[in-house]
């Protein structure tokens, strides 16, 4: 009986610990979202969204800089979400009792996650720019950022394809279905929402990208004519703005609202397209 | 759903590819542009990119890309041949003389404290005082009694090599309470702590003191840090903002560089808050 008390106690001492650390995540949230809110929304319009930058970004908008971040970010995607699950897919599917090598290739993964961007930034400048001979370009900066997101993306979907049920993978053996055959008709869609999450983080890690991309895609705010252009993507004008130009920090707050809020659009649009992708198959 | 999921990502993925494939099809039909790569200085890279802007428009299909990175980037990149031109917020040092260097303006550096200080003034040995820690409290100075708060620039930044070098300090010997980083860092490690004091590029620092931060431009000894006391000499503490090139410029590089100390420009350096150079 005496012991009660204490780890009744002890319970209520944990669940408010709990609920203050989330009350504390969503205050960040909130302090983050309103201080670019307050400062961001002022003076935004369609015109900021679609002029050319003017005196050194100072004035003018932010048209060819949405354009050059669409097509890194598209680049990036287009690369790392088919290498990403395919990756992905032979680790969790097709490396049977390959130990040594699926345990390096985690490794790797692991270390890679963790390698400071503007070591990205730096490998991608050699490789892409120099080696590739691709100079300062939105194609130089799609690849860097591929590279650094591909492990979060493979590391993401092999959770979620290792989370599918074995008596899915049975059932289709039992069924005389080929490998090739579970794997696209049975664990992919299983998996599905995995997925998503990996590409939205993916998608967010790319967007929010400053230092990789300085070196690679560069600081050009001019429209890009085609991805071996170099183009100036948001966050990297956002930096500019607040390092390196008195004054800028209004247009800065204004790009920080226009990034934060695409990605909030971006992240709605995938849980949409998640939840009915779900219905759709129970359908 | 899944096929029609399947579908719209196709047309999504085809669209891309039309955006990306009508861009190099419309170059290839028209003339190759003429480019040009700059990288270096982030301090001059916002100035030329202006300049570039204005050279472009004055000169059909001529690309001026223009790249930051800093001083150092700026040389490394021009030795190795991949830029055309680097940018350099400092003369060039002894190991860099066989590169050839034209200033397009001046900056000048000085003190800022918070405006709440009551000091106008100080000299060098003042400043030297201070950030070798050998002086520590405002009260010194006739304020309150205060710890100074020294901000100093963090290594390979070309505003710290002007300032070692022009008060002959040992950079290890200076004891620093914040390490900053662009200037916009400095200007606002001041206007957050009334008891800071840090060196910054004055044009920037008068830059923000119109817009209302609660700054003040100390005057060095006598003279007091405006454009005209840099543009004559008479502030002590400048640098130049060059443009670096590993052989003397010739073609599209040379018409640039002449075009950017022309007095074509002088209003866009002016604009960048930077002394033009006037003959």
């Amino acid at each position: 009986m005496a012991k009660r008390p204490l780890s009744e106690k002890l319970d209520q001492l944990v669940g408010l610990l709990v609920r203050s650390s989330s009350a504390l995540m969503v205050g960040m949230f909130l302090v983050v979202t309103a201080a670019i809110l307050r400062n961001g929304l002022s003076g935004l319009s369609m015109e900021f969204l679609t002029t050319i930058p003017q005196d050194s970004g100072r004035g003018g908008g932010i048209g060819p800089l949405i354009v050059s971040t669409v097509l890194v970010l598209g680049i990036c995607l287009l690369v790392s979400i088919p290498l990403g699950v395919g990756t992905a897919a032979w680790l969790s599917e097709f490396s049977g009792s390959r130990q040594v090598v699926t345990k390096s290739i985690q490794l790797s993964l692991d270390l890679l996650a963790s390698i400071p961007s503007i070591v990205f930034g730096l490998f991608g400048m050699v490789v892409f720019c120099q080696k590739l001979n691709f100079g300062f370009s939105i194609l130089s900066g799609g690849l860097t950022l591929a590279c650094m997101v591909l492990p979060i993306i493979i590391r993401t979907v092999y959770f979620g394809l290792r989370a599918v049920p074995g008596d899915i993978r049975q059932a289709g053996t039992a069924l005389g279905m080929s490998q090739t055959r579970i794997l696209r008709s049975l664990i992919i869609p299983t998996a599905m929402p995995a997925i998503v999450v990996a590409i939205l983080l993916g998608i967010g890690r790319a967007m929010a990208e400053t230092a990789a991309l300085i070196f690679t895609s560069g600081y050009v705010m001019r429209m890009p004519e085609s991805v071996f252009d170099s183009g100036r993507v948001l966050s990297v004008h956002i930096y500019d703005l607040a390092m390196n130009v008195p004054g800028g920090e209004t247009n800065a707050q204004r790009t920080a609202f226009v990034l934060l809020t695409s990605l909030l659009v971006i992240n709605l649009c995938a849980s949409q397209f998640s939840g009915r992708w779900l219905t759709g198959r129970r359908a | 759903m899944r096929k029609i999921i399947a579908l719209k990502f196709s047309l999504f993925l085809l669209l891309l590819l039309e955006l990306s494939g009508c861009g190099i099809s419309d170059s290839a039909e028209r003339i190759v542009p003429q480019r040009l790569i700059l990288t270096g200085s982030s301090t001059v890279a916002p100035l030329a990119a202006e300049i570039a802007v204005r050279f472009e428009g004055q000169n059909p299909g001529v690309r001026i890309d223009v790249q930051s990175g800093g001083s150092s980037r700026g040389i490394a990149d021009v030795r190795s041949g991949v830029a055309d031109i680097g940018m350099a917020s400092r003369p060039l040092a002894d190991d860099e003389q066989d590169l050839f260097s034209d200033q397009i303006a001046t900056d000048g550096i000085c003190m800022i404290v918070h405006l709440d200080n009551p000091l106008i003034s100080l000299s060098d040995e003042q400043v030297k005082s201070i950030y070798l820690n050998e002086v520590s409290n405002w009260k010194e100075f006739g304020w309150e009694d205060a710890e100074i708060v020294v901000a100093h620039k963090a290594d390979g930044r070309a505003t710290l090599d002007v300032f070692v070098k022009y008060f002959k300090l040992k950079n290890p010997d200076i004891k620093a309470d914040v390490i900053v980083g662009d200037n916009q860092q400095g200007l606002k490690t001041v206007t957050g702590n009334r008891h800071a004091i840090a060196y910054v590029s004055i044009g920037t620092a008068r830059y923000e003191v119109e817009n209302g931060a609660p700054l003040k431009l100390l005057h060095s000894g006598k003279i007091a840090p405006t454009p005209s006391t840099v543009a004559s000499g008479a502030f002590p503490m400048t640098r130049p903002l060059n443009l670096v090139t590993k052989e003397p410029p010739t073609g599209l590089a040379k018409q640039f560089i002449e075009f950017a100390m022309s007095a074509e420009v002088h209003d866009l350096v002016e604009q960048q808050s930077f002394v033009p150079i006037k003959n």
